[in-house]
């Protein structure tokens, strides 16, 4: 688990990385915005945002559960957490589709997808953690002495969800 | 610490201080002229530099080879030294030693950088005392339009505004603030002048203001300090320092010449390498054609 | 005093990693940190000759003024390979591989704390130098742009092909960086985790202080590296336009990001061979390393100013002045810290029983090329005078003394030292001692011609120049020259003496050390009981156990 958080906050200097160059392109460019494009829209990003953000109370949830050794109730909200992840993720793919502009649309296209591309694989990551979590929950008496897979999964999504919220302000809602 | 070791200890330092001073003052020797006026101000705070940096060289190279000549344990002596394992005076005077230096040589360097104020107005922030150096030696007479340095792949292209003439050879009236302004048409390209002491970084897409003060006449080397893909090395040419008088002179018969094409080695190269039959190198970088100027010198001129 | 405790641990029957009996395990997926720290080591070394080949043949081209040995775009593809060889290839996975061998032994651990990531993360070196060196292969030859790549260079892509060197230049640095984060997080948990009973912090050596320093460095600046790496290679193949000003890009940015971490890198490599003489000079003058904690903390101390400095390599980049100014005093405040240690380390050999082995002669030839880097390095933290010398051969003379004068000769006095130890074998000394002395004759006159280069303006990076600079380089290439020479006495003694040099006792130079207590090659596991650690690290000349004998435990 030390070795986990430590890894998490090494990865955070990443996501740093690419905030500051956004906020770097942002304040410094002349022509932010795309030719022909207005900005972001706004509602359907955050309802996803909010389904993603109350993903992280529904796995600590099945933590719970898992820590009451009810092994039934910690497999349902596993599986809701990662039904809600995958609803981002469709979200965020079907927002992809629809928008005008591509990733070589000047430093503005370039760092939106650069940005959410790079927030949906750790996202992505996520949901594979949890099922491989889930799958090993069927191996008898596997989590009976607890198992720090999920603690580190669960703390590896709360990781990405924040990240998100950070996200979401700077490419949503400064606009 | 008996009365004897003190004073051997400073005899030795008095001693080693003077050898410093003395190697600070040759430094002077080791750069190239000092055709500008930022050059002796750059140079008076190396020779500071050195001085400090051969008393702390010395000082501790010297105790070193001091131990390691006599403090040798013979052959078959498997004894320890004394179990030393620490003094803290002695710890807090050489951590405050080094802080005290710090703060004297970047005082002394922020005072040099201010004064030399490089960087035009155009973007820059001074801190402290404003372009003090324009106000010292010979500001500029009559305000004239920057001359225009443009940087390629790889040829110097001087254009000076006023007259419309465009040079491969800059040129400049001796102790006059020059101003620049340096543009670059592909990639970082550095406007490097060893003689003046002076350096910037050219950015593709940016007009960088730029100033200093020549005030010796000659014909200097002007560099391309930011690499700069397959030609760099190739891409210098002179500036030439010369009086007001003469400057003119140049630039009136300058402005009389026709636009022909300048010698440019790059494209040369470049053209002889791509008509040989093998090719013994990795992909190149095609050179922009020679430029088209007024008036253009000659890689084989001589400079200082 | 250690003796009485070496009889105290059992005899063991496991296979012995550094044994040449068994050398086929060198070349398997290997979780023993021993093991792979060899593996590191060895595989560093050989990066490191072909580093130093390219330097050699650079060497060649330059010790005459025209471009006349090779074509410019090959000198161009020679230096940029050959720092990225050194520092990707060999500084790094040889520190790697010495943090590897020595930290779980120095803190009395059995292994390191993720042994099968520690796997991993070694076999990526060979995948990633695979990557490397194929660049040489592909149409176009490999990348040209210089190891910091700067862009629009390193978008400029004159073949058009998708796969050229700057590619997969890109991609072997990305997996490099993935690599070094992975051992730092392993290194950093097992040092923070797994030390032995009784080894608080202040009982460690200042070697794993200096590793712990320099692994915390990797974590929080290779990631930023990476970024700008990934926007490059995006801006390269794809055509995005971070970096890439004829979209809207800016080039300055990606220099942010590649010095926020390409500073602290060098730190990541001199901390440990900081580590290196710290233990050297204790053990082969005799003495307690002189202000152990002050010595210990500097290392942290380095690694906090070493986040706040990395503006000092774009003092004429596109920088406005109060940058310059702010980066200028930050940058000189190392120099606080360093000069502790140089101090302590001075004080350490003074007035002590000095033995000049070979890893003294190392330690001590490394220390001194390294004060001479230092006082340069405070120059250059000067705006004013860095103006002048930037992106000149002063640089490259100034980074060479640290990086070959103290990291390379203090690696070198690391594996004289340590070799009894990882081997079993004792090395030959006068063949070390040869070895030295070609190699500080030649590290002298290979880079000090550098800096009078660099004060009369020549610029680093050119395949020709003016004939004024003659004079200097051709010294400077003969210097370069008798460096690849010096290589030849190392590895005919490293080799020799591996196969059938004299067995190495358990200590053979009388140090204390957790390291020293077991036998030479260690165990498997290290070690049979782990110890109890009742003193500190440096204990020479005082007499004191360093581990609770096993006497006195039985009889409590």
């Amino acid at each position: 688990m030390f070795g986990f958080v430590v890894f998490l906050l090494s990865e955070t200097v990443i996501f740093l990385s690419f905030f500051v160059g956004y906020i770097v392109f942002k304040t410094s460019a002349t022509d932010w915005l795309p030719p022909g494009v207005e900005g972001l829209e706004v509602r359907s990003p955050a309802i996803a945002t909010a389904i993603l953000v109350s993903s992280s109370f529904v796995i600590t949830i099945a933590e719970r559960y898992l820590h009451r050794e009810n092994l039934w109730g910690f497999r349902s909200f596993w599986l809701l957490t990662m039904v809600m992840g995958s609803t981002f993720l469709y979200a965020q793919a079907m927002e992809w589709l629809s928008l005008p502009f591509g990733f070589t649309a000047g430093t503005f296209g370039g760092t939106f997808y650069l940005l959410t591309g790079f927030h949906g694989l750790h996202v992505l990551a996520g949901i594979v953690m949890q099922g491989v979590m889930l799958g090993r929950s069927f191996i008898p008496n596997n989590y009976a002495g607890g198992e720090h897979g999920v603690a580190s999964t669960s703390l590896f999504w709360h990781f990405v969800d924040v990240i998100w919220i950070v996200l979401f302000a700077l490419i949503y809602l400064w606009q | 610490m008996t009365r004897r070791t003190l004073f051997t200890l400073i005899a030795l330092a008095s001693g080693l201080a003077l050898v410093s001073y003395w190697i600070g003052q040759q430094s002077y020797s080791w750069m190239p002229v000092q055709a500008s006026a930022e050059a002796i101000l750059v140079d008076n705070l190396f020779s500071f530099m050195v001085a400090i940096a051969s008393f702390i060289v010395l000082g501790v190279t010297g105790t070193l080879l001091y131990s390691v000549l006599f403090q040798r344990a013979s052959r078959y002596d498997i004894s320890d030294g004394p179990a030393l394992e620490g003094n803290l005076k002695l710890e807090i005077v050489w951590t405050a030693i080094p802080l005290v230096l710090v703060v004297w040589i970047g005082t002394y360097s922020y005072q040099t950088y201010n004064r030399m104020s490089i960087l035009g107005s155009g973007g820059s922030l001074h801190v402290g005392m404003p372009t003090a150096m324009a106000n010292e030696i010979g500001a500029s007479p009559e305000a004239s339009a920057p001359i225009e340095v443009r940087s390629r792949q790889w040829a110097w292209e001087f254009y000076y505004p006023d007259r419309d003439v465009t040079s491969t050879e800059l040129h400049l009236p001796v102790n006059q603030r020059a101003q620049l302004q340096l543009t670059s048409e592909d990639v970082l390209h550095g406007f490097y002048v060893p003689a003046f002491r002076v350096k910037q970084d050219i950015i593709p897409g940016r007009a960088i203001a730029f100033e200093f003060t020549p005030i010796r006449e000659g014909r200097y080397r002007l560099r391309d300090s930011e690499y700069s893909g397959t030609y760099f090395a190739t891409n210098q040419t002179h500036v030439v320092v010369e009086s007001l008088k003469s400057y003119q002179q140049w630039l009136a018969a300058a402005a009389a010449q026709p636009l022909t094409p300048a010698e440019n080695v790059a494209y040369q190269e470049f053209k002889a390498a791509i008509e040989k039959p093998m090719s013994l190198g990795w992909s190149r970088i095609v050179p922009a054609a020679a430029p088209l100027a007024n008036y253009s010198s000659s890689e084989s001129d001589s400079h200082e | 005093m250690s003796d009485a405790t070496l009889t105290a641990l059992p005899k063991t029957e496991q296979p012995h990693p550094g044994a040449p009996d068994n050398w086929k395990r060198f070349f398997t997926f290997s979780t023993d940190h021993k093991v792979i720290g060899i593996q590191y080591i060895v595989t560093a070394f050989f990066f490191f000759l072909i580093g130093g080949l390219l330097a050699m043949v650079m060497r060649g081209e330059l010790i005459t003024p025209a471009a006349d040995l090779v074509d410019r775009t090959v000198y161009n593809g020679l230096f940029t390979m050959h720092g990225t060889i050194m520092l990707f290839m060999w500084t790094f996975p040889f520190l790697n591989g010495l943090a590897n061998y020595l930290v779980p032994l120095m803190i009395g651990a059995r292994d390191m704390a993720f042994p099968k990531l520690n796997a991993v993360a070694f076999w990526m070196v060979p995948v990633f130098g695979v990557i490397l060196m194929a660049s040489f292969l592909v149409p176009g030859g490999p990348s040209q742009s210089g190891w910091w790549a700067y862009p629009p260079v390193s978008l400029q892509n004159p073949t058009g092909n998708l796969i050229n060197g700057q590619l997969l230049w890109l991609v072997a640095v990305a997996l490099s960086g993935i690599s070094s984060i992975l051992g730092a997080v392993n290194i950093v948990t097992t040092i923070v985790r797994m030390r032995a009973l009784g080894l608080g912090w202040f009982r460690m050596p200042v070697f794993v202080w200096a590793v712990m320093s320099a692994q915390i460095i990797q974590l929080f600046g290779l990631p930023a590296l990476t970024a700008g790496a990934v926007m490059l290679l995006f801006d390269l193949a794809v055509g995005t336009s971070f970096f890439n000003p004829a979209g809207g890009g800016d080039p300055v940015l990606y220099q942010h990001f590649f010095w926020f971490y390409s500073h602290p890198a060098v730190y990541v490599i001199i901390l440990p061979i900081f580590g290196v003489f710290s233990e050297v000079f204790p053990v082969h003058a005799r003495k307690p390393l002189f202000g152990y904690p002050f010595v210990a903390v500097s290392s942290l101390v380095i690694t906090g100013l070493s986040g706040v400095v990395w503006v000092h390599h774009m003092f004429a980049s596109g920088t406005p002045d109060w940058m310059r100014m702010l980066f200028m005093f930050s940058t000189m405040l190392i120099s606080v810290p360093t000069g502790v240690k140089v101090f302590a380390w001075v004080a350490t050999v003074w007035g002590g029983k000095i033995q000049l082995t070979t890893p003294m002669l190392f330690a001590l030839g490394g220390l001194v090329m390294f004060l001479f880097a230092g006082v340069t390095g405070i120059m250059l933290a000067s705006a004013p005078f860095d103006i002048h010398v930037n992106n000149t051969y002063f640089v490259v003379g100034h980074f060479h003394y640290v990086i070959y004068g103290a990291a390379v000769m203090g690696a070198y006095a690391a594996i004289y030292h340590w070799f009894p130890k990882m081997t079993g074998h004792m090395y030959y000394e006068g063949l070390g001692k040869l070895h030295f002395a070609l190699t500080f004759i030649g590290a002298n006159l290979n880079f000090f011609p550098m800096h009078p280069l660099g004060l009369q303006g020549m610029p680093r990076r050119v395949a020709s120049y003016d004939p004024e600079f003659a004079f200097w380089n051709v010294i400077a290439s003969i210097g370069g020259f008798i460096l690849g020479l010096s290589t030849l006495p190392f590895i005919l003694n490293i080799l020799s003496s591996w196969v059938q040099g004299k067995k190495a006792p358990n200590n053979p130079w009388r140090a204390i050390g957790l390291e020293w207590l077991v036998s030479s090659p260690p165990p498997h596991e290290n070690f049979a009981e782990i110890p109890v650690v009742v003193s500190g690290p440096y204990g020479y000349g005082s007499n004191e156990p360093l581990v609770e004998l096993a006497e006195s435990k039985a009889a409590e």
